[in-house]
């Protein structure tokens, strides 16, 4: 193990790799920047140049590069223009908006790119230390246990939204609900689709996305009436100073954690992780009634949780052969396209190879940041637009990345009514995170919750108390879970409210 | 005077411009009879979402097919309703050979009968372009499992029926339709969990969720080699692993377990532009690249052309017909 380690470094130090891997970072940040395209999209239509290069040390390197510049990118239109791409960025949004809002962007931009590449590296070097005993792990996390996550998750979600919690429970319910539209999972009947084929597949996440973050936003900008010639800032705004990076050091560390985590089970994903890591990071500041109002930390927690998923998915990958998720799918491709089988073997048979691939992903994470960096100025001059030339340019972001998703003129009518329902929430004073997130794990929870019925039969006691304790300890814990975070929220919203009134 | 100068010459400009327009549009007309098919893109419609099996054997084919016509393929994903959003889509474009879509047998003849809908009837709309190959599905267990063989799995279904648990990839799909065969076949019950796709469904297997599955050889070789996975039987008249009985030879119907993936255009496509897709796609077979590239990817070349699939498809609509009603009707 020890020698192939030593060969994969060794394999792993070469020029070209690194230059396909910057030009696969470049690639995926622009991906991940443009509201409609998403990383699968990208590595999609880029996997045949990833085999037609014939060599595994650049081919799959390169589509990692565009896989975590991706993800980053992601965080950009959410934070300048409230517009997250994918459901990974929807925990950004809330402080980094707030941050551009202020004329902060550049810092928020920056504190994004600097703990994205600090969770990813990190994440990355727990892959290549740990992913031989990890993938023996892995198999214990099937759909009751995924099942009970997604539900401990949903709870915690709803007990620690911004605002009173029966409104954050209230969103919370309409997302699951607007998740149910679409055929069952299990047996095809369409459900509150009156009658409709566009609704047969259910709400497609982007339009909804755009629609609840964005749309409120630009009605906003239109509402405040004169708008020429106003900016959001004249200059694009202060750097970070490595005293608040170090400030968060802390916070990033959790999100790594949490992220590295949730990334190994094949099916949980990156939304999950970067809104845990952002709940997690609110609960533990000393100042939590800042978080949403242009919390740095707040930044740092969504983005470095979000990308320290990226690492730990190639250990089922790798291992198992096992993809959870359509990203991975794709890397699975391309290995078998390299020649490279992922599987139980793959390690004894081409280790060198796979150590190589994993130690490049471990500096590209360098590279990320370096390319990032030099990106940045050119994204943060988004906030010294005249309001006059942003608002339309937005708008027309909003509906071509809703339409170019999928080509489906149907999602504009999604995106407008879900705008409508943005601006109502917002007038109302409802925190539309819970909808989402609601939205994306209230399906995810059915199927799961589905899976284990199926799984159960008719026997539950045996399934919960012998089979399947792990299930069991997480539903036992999610309780006593809510009740300490939903006592803890409390008091902090009580210390809001009574700062608000002095 | 001048006015009759005037309105001579405007008369003469007028035309002139008459002949220049006539001129041009003849030479349109005369350029477009002359220009060779394809003189655009081809746009390639996949009604499956990214990073699925299909959507990799399309990047693959149309990569290299881009050799042997003069535009090139371009993939478009119109994932949804079970595949008929983007079948859908590809009927209704114009038949002038620019928008093809990429199915499989199951999107192409089972659905109608499982999804039904009012807006199209692919025997009607689609004709086949050629098949670019099929997959043939093995049953497969853990190898530490109960089941050394297919009689002894046979005698445990038989014992408990309704007990054993198998792993889908989905409703309809490549796993559970052979699945619904067995069931039909020897009047079992199993327990079908559905999975999001064939590998969480082999995770599943290897975790002991499940006691069965179905997955294609090639991407359970690793765990064969490796002693995780026993394949139990193979697809197919005849063996195609030494001492795995074939489909055949356990009973099942010689067309079970086959998933082909098939190139379709607009029905009312002209003869010529038909001909221009299939010449390309039968030159693809001789490319070396291409070969290797399906073998790494661990498919075969079992292409077949257009009139020849044809009589597959009809085949296969008279047999679905029969399973669904068959399967349907069981209490």
């Amino acid at each position: 193990m020890f020698d192939m380690l030593m060969l994969g470094l060794n394999d792993a130090l070469r020029l070209d790799t690194f230059i396909w891997i910057g030009g696969g970072l470049l690639l995926g940040m622009l991906v991940g920047a443009l509201p409609g395209f998403t990383t699968s999209m990208g590595m999609s239509v880029l996997v045949p140049i990833s085999f037609l290069v014939g060599d595994p040390l650049i081919g799959i390197p390169f589509l990692i590069g565009v896989y975590k510049g991706g993800i980053y990118g992601g965080s950009v239109p959410a934070i300048l223009i409230s517009m997250p791409g994918t459901g990974a960025s929807i925990a950004t949004v809330l402080d980094g908006y707030a941050l551009t809002k202020k004329g902060q962007s550049r810092k928020a931009l920056e504190m994004s790119l600097f703990s994205s590449g600090l969770s990813d590296f990190f994440s990355d070097i727990f892959t290549l230390v740990m992913i031989i005993p990890v993938a023996t792990v892995v198999l214990g996390f099937g759909p009751p246990e995924i099942a009970a996550v997604m539900f401990l998750s949903l709870v915690i979600i709803a007990v620690t939204s911004a605002g009173p919690a029966v409104k954050g429970l209230i969103m919370l319910g309409l997302g699951i609900w607007v998740g149910f539209v679409g055929a069952d999972p299990f047996s095809a009947m369409a459900r509150y689709t009156f009658g409709t084929t566009e609704l047969y597949d259910g709400f497609h996440l982007i339009p909804i996305l755009i629609g609840l973050f964005a749309l409120p936003e630009i009605f906003n900008a239109v509402k405040e009436g004169d708008t020429r010639g106003k900016r959001i800032s004249t200059f694009v705004g202060e750097r970070l100073r490595l005293q608040e990076l170090k400030n968060s050091f802390r916070t990033i560390f959790r999100s790594t954690m949490i992220g590295t985590g949730i990334g190994i089970v094949p099916g949980l994903g990156q939304p999950i992780a970067a809104m845990m890591g952002y709940i997690a990071a609110k609960n533990a500041s000393k100042y939590p009634e800042k978080f949403g109002e242009g919390e740095l930390d707040g930044v740092a927690a969504a983005e470095s949780a979000n990308n320290a998923v990226n690492g730990p998915t190639m250990i089922p990958l790798l291992t198992l052969g096992i993809p959870g998720d359509s990203v991975t799918a794709l890397l699975l491709g391309a290995f078998m396209m390299q020649g490279l089988r992922p599987g139980p073997t793959l390690l004894e048979s081409s280790g060198n190879v796979v150590f190589a691939i994993l130690i490049a992903m471990i500096f590209a994470n360098v590279l990320f940041v370096i390319i990032g960096y030099l990106t940045i100025p050119l994204f943060a001059r988004v906030v010294t637009i005249k309001k006059s030339l942003l608002i339309p340019v937005t708008i027309m972001l909003a509906f071509a990345g809703t339409y170019l998703a999928r080509s489906n003129p149907f999602d504009i009518i999604t995106l407008i009514s879900f705008g409508l329902i943005g601006i109502a929430a917002r007038m109302a004073k409802f925190d539309v995170a819970p909808m989402v997130m609601g939205f994306i794990l209230g399906r995810e929870l059915e199927y799961a919750f589905g899976q284990t019925l199926a799984l159960a039969g008719d026997d539950w006691i045996h399934f919960a108390f012998r089979e399947r304790l792990g299930m069991t300890a997480i539903l036992l814990a999610t309780p006593l879970v809510g009740t300490i975070l939903g006592f803890r929220m409390n008091r902090f919203r009580r210390r809001s409210l009574d700062s608000d009134r002095k | 005077m001048s006015f009759l100068a005037k309105h001579l010459l405007t008369n003469k400009l007028a035309t002139l411009v008459m002949q220049l327009w006539v001129i041009f549009f003849g030479q349109l007309i005369y350029q477009e009879s002359l220009a060779q098919y394809p003189e655009k893109p081809i746009t390639l419609i996949t009604p499956f979402a990214a990073g699925g099996s299909s959507d990799l054997i399309a990047r693959v084919f149309t990569a290299y097919l881009n050799n042997y016509l003069a535009q090139p393929m371009l993939i478009r994903l119109v994932p949804g309703q079970a595949g008929q959003k983007g079948t859908l889509e590809a009927i209704r474009a114009a038949p002038d050979g620019y928008t093809l879509v990429f199915i499989d047998n199951y999107r192409d003849q089972l659905h109608q009968y499982t999804f039904p809908n009012d807006f199209y009837d692919t025997n009607e709309d689609l004709v086949t372009v050629a098949r670019i190959n099929y997959g043939q599905i093995a049953i497969i267990v853990r190898e530490t499992g109960p089941y050394q063989s297919w009689d002894e799995f046979l005698v445990a279904a038989r014992a408990g029926t309704g007990q054993l648990k198998m792993a889908h990839s989905g409703l309809w799909a490549a796993l559970f339709v052979p699945a619904w065969r067995i069931m039909q076949e020897f009047d079992l019950r199993f327990r079908m969990i559905p999975y999001r796709g064939g590998g969480p469904a082999k995770a599943a297997l290897m975790a002991g969720d499940v006691d069965f599955s179905m997955a294609f050889p090639a991407t359970v070789a690793q765990d064969v080699e490796a002693g995780k996975v026993r394949i139990l039987a193979t697809a197919g008249p005849e063996r195609t692993i030494r001492g795995v009985p074939s489909f055949a030879e356990i009973g099942l119907a010689p067309g079970t377990g086959y998933i082909h993936r098939i190139v379709m255009a607009p029905a009312g496509i002209a003869d010529d532009r038909l001909a221009v897709l299939r010449g390309a796609l039968q030159q693809l077979q001789m490319d070396k690249d291409y070969q290797a590239a399906m073998v790494r990817l661990g498919e075969n070349l079992e292409y077949l052309t257009g009139p020849a699939y044809e009589l597959v498809r009809r085949q296969q609509s008279v047999e679905y017909a029969e399973l669904v009603s068959t399967l349907t009707s069981r209490p």
